[in-house]
């Protein structure tokens, strides 16, 4: 049996989505702009894009190289942040290198490295890779230099090599911190993809949009908001709860995820 | 030992720096890119330098630089004074959560076309999406940081003799100040990128603007001058930060 | 460390000694349910009623769980109690106030402030004028033995030190009654000692009235004029011992005592005892 406080919580963000809505609706009636649709009909011109071939081929191919540019950036960043956070030498390396790439916006280079691998796959796929690296090794750098220094000598005492011990205890003991970057992480590919796609204006979600907006079709604007933005919301819903079954041992974690350009 | 031990990190930190200018000016030097695609790095700093004279560079650097002190100022109000709020009251908390909950991974760069219909081309557009992308984080670690503060703290100052609205000001706020500036740091970048970013989609100024003219013309050189300086503004911004943040964090350990 | 007599009398307002035993705290059938989990309840406090007269120093003892800091939390007005009530003067106690001076083991100094700033916080709070509120700020942290810090920072102090600190920032608004959770409970052996010696120094001289909470059988009975037994799950008051030891205490003089050292090992006994007696749980 469910309390109703349990039920009021759960119930709350599906309620919250409601309400902004709702404050949609009346705010586009009161202004009653061409430039902005009630909530309605932009809800209602949703079916039109998704039922659309081309529109579903492009947003598809999109979540595509979303998802290769964040696994691949996972797997490098990841390890690149534990050694990091273990070896003070691998982080007085990188850190101020990575410093100077952090405000650089990475979907801006788009044109030029567009420039130098044309407008395929591989560009927007890099692109997001390198959006979805630095919150990751920051992350990872962060968990494993956490670490109980004390638990990798209770691990040097039972014979551990030292790669034994990055892999059998600082990637366990830095996991949590480490999918709180993978959740930033997955929230920024979802947004550099966007934007690269807005900024090349060549297939993709954030092509549509712009289209749309160029050729004066305000409703397919709005769908597409509500569809770029229901998928951030359930990429990150669904990744906190395999975020919540793998580190159930930790500290129930305060954060909701801190999401960016 | 210590000054030797630091040298020895400043030396390890800027070998990397090094090597990418030495990799790229080798890439060029030995044909393996075409100067066209890659200027050699010594053409783009000079370039920079001599931008960086002109009336009309300045001026972009001026309209990015209005744009994200506005929108980064008012996701500072908002967030830190909504994040205090939420946790000092109930019903706030009630309110907040679910919405924080449902827009904080909402991409907020989606948004910018709607802004666009609404607010217009001008700063009004750009400085919205910088407020709506700093929100968050600076949102979120306030009400982190006012949440955990010590309760010990706050009976002190009541048994002082602190009226409760007080206590808001007088101690929930100075205490929950290092996770406040944390999410400044967080949200200061995020300006920087998103107001880039904006100027890239659709401007008349500003950097992002400078660089999409210079794809526009295949102008390699002047792409990258945009994105150097966007680079040193971010950087120049979080030492500023850095500066504000051990003068008002002196008393704290570990800040 | 060296006490200011002439200077004490300046912070601590003289206690007017006509009516002597005259009941300034009263705590009427106070309990306290703390709810644990959806359905669970925890009886931290049952029942206890107790009087604490005016310039008395009383020591509430118990082991950890037994609801002692609570007791004094609701004394303190931050935590209202489940059923029965607190009286202060005969008057309801509904929240903090400054006649009710907490000292509290985790210190809880302000850290965006010095050393002098924490001290001034209260006196500028009652609205004193800063020029007189620090005068009086830097007198009473020379009375506790840390001139020359006045501009330090909490972190860069000793928690003996940080305690001084705290224990003058509480002082600096004349509190009428001292509240103190465990104050030496986070302290090294010999800096607690030192802190037991100088808070009997000042406390000898102006006989302010003092609640204080610890699980330090030895501590209890070197300091107080009265000592109250809790037991635990659920938290009752066990037992009231008057300490008949004489006044001005020496610890060198006290520790060589037959009857300070009974009053420990009967203290220890009984407590031994009622573990034996326990319930299982």
């Amino acid at each position: 049996m469910i309390s109703s406080t349990t039920m009021a919580k759960r119930a709350a963000p599906a309620l919250a989505c409601i309400g902004l809505l709702a404050v949609w609706q009346v705010a586009s009636l009161v202004l009653k702009s061409d430039s902005f649709p009630t909530a309605i009909e932009a809800i209602r011109a949703i079916p039109d894009i998704l039922g659309d071939r081309e529109s579903l081929i492009n947003i598809l191919a999109s979540l595509r190289r979303m998802a290769i540019g964040f696994s691949i950036a996972v797997l490098v960043s990841m390890p690149l942040g534990l050694l990091m956070g273990r070896s003070r030498a691998v982080a007085a390396f990188f850190n101020p290198l990575l410093m100077v790439i952090y405000p650089v916006p990475k979907a801006a280079l788009m044109p030029i490295i567009m420039l130098w691998l044309g407008v395929g796959d591989i560009t927007k796929t890099l692109v997001i890779f390198l959006g979805v690296s630095l919150p990751v090794i920051y992350h990872s750098f962060e968990g494993a230099k956490a670490v109980e220094e004390k638990m990798l000598w209770s691990g040097a005492a039972m014979g551990l090599s030292p790669l034994q011990r990055l892999v059998r205890i600082v990637l366990p003991a830095a996991l949590p911190e480490i999918l709180t970057g993978c959740r930033t992480g997955l929230v920024l590919a979802l947004i550099t993809m966007i934007t690269s796609e807005m900024i090349a204006r060549q297939s993709g979600a954030g092509n549509i949009l712009f289209n749309a907006l160029d050729m004066g079709q305000y409703d397919t604007v709005y769908a597409m908001i509500i569809i770029v933005g229901a998928m951030g919301i359930c990429l990150d819903a669904v990744f906190e709860r395999v975020r919540a079954r793998l580190v159930r041992w930790s500290e129930p974690q305060f954060d909701l995820p801190l999401s960016f350009s | 030992m210590m000054s030797r031990f630091l040298s020895t990190n400043i030396l390890l930190g800027v070998a990397p720096i090094v090597l990418v200018i030495a990799l790229w000016q080798g890439l060029v030097s030995f044909g393996v890119a075409p100067a066209v695609l890659l200027p050699p790095p010594g053409l783009v700093f000079g370039r920079l330098v001599q931008q960086l004279e002109t009336w009309t560079f300045q001026q972009e650097i001026a309209a990015t630089v209005v744009r994200l002190f506005a929108g980064f100022a008012i996701a500072v109000v908002l967030g830190v004074s909504i994040g205090i709020a939420a946790a000092a009251s109930p019903a706030m908390n009630a309110l907040v959560r679910p919405i924080v909950r449902v827009l904080a991974p909402l991409p907020k760069v989606a948004l910018y076309p709607a802004l666009l219909l609404l607010l217009g081309f001008g700063h009004g557009s750009k400085i919205t999406l910088v407020t709506a992308d700093a929100l968050f984080p600076i949102l979120l670690s306030t009400y982190y940081g006012a949440s955990t503060v010590e309760q010990k703290l706050i009976w002190s100052a009541m048994a002082a003799g602190t009226p409760r609205y007080e206590i808001l000001f007088k101690v929930v706020l100075p205490a929950a100040m290092p996770a406040i500036l944390t999410g400044c740091r967080i949200g200061l970048v995020i300006s920087c990128i998103v107001v880039f970013l904006a100027e890239m989609i659709t401007s008349t100024d500003g950097l992002g603007h400078a660089l999409v003219t210079a794809a526009r013309t295949f102008q390699a050189v002047d792409m990258f001058v945009p994105l150097i300086t966007i680079s040193l503004l971010g950087l120049i911004l979080n030492a500023l930060l850095g500066a504000v943040r051990s003068y008002l964090l002196r008393g704290f350990p570990e800040a | 460390m060296k006490v200011v007599p002439s200077r004490l009398s300046e912070w601590v307002r003289p206690v007017t000694l006509q009516q002597p035993a005259c009941a300034i705290i009263e705590i009427e059938r106070v309990s306290q349910v703390f709810q644990t989990s959806a359905r669970k309840d925890h009886l931290a406090l049952s029942d206890i009623s107790l009087t604490i007269d005016e310039g008395a120093f009383v020591s509430i003892l118990g082991p950890s769980g037994c609801g002692k800091s609570t007791l004094l939390y609701i004394v303190g007005g931050f935590v209202n109690p489940s059923s029965g009530a607190a009286k202060m003067k005969g008057q309801a106690i509904t929240g903090p106030g400054p006649d009710r001076g907490p000292v509290f083991q985790e210190f809880a100094l302000f850290p965006w402030k010095t050393v002098l700033g924490n001290v001034m916080y209260g006196p500028r709070q009652q609205g004193v004028r800063t020029n007189e509120a620090e005068a009086q700020s830097r007198a009473l942290i020379e009375m506790v033995g840390l001139k020359g810090y006045e501009n330090f920072y909490p972190k860069e102090l000793s928690g003996g030190m940080k305690q001084r600190v705290a224990l003058a920032r509480t002082l600096a608004y004349h509190p009428e009654v001292l509240l103190m959770d465990e104050p030496f409970g986070a302290l090294d052996a010999h800096t607690r000692t030192r802190l037991q010696n100088d808070l009997l120094n000042i406390w000898e001289r102006d006989r302010k009235t003092v609640l204080f909470v610890t699980h330090s059988v030895d501590e209890a009975v070197f300091l107080s004029d009265k000592v109250v037994m809790m037991s635990k799950s659920p938290g009752r008051i066990r037992q009231v011992i008057d300490i008949d030891l004489p006044r001005p205490r020496r610890r060198n003089e006290l520790l060589l005592d037959p009857r300070y050292q009974k009053y420990v090992v009967d203290i220890e006994r009984m407590f031994d005892e009622s573990d034996e007696a326990g319930s299982p749980s």
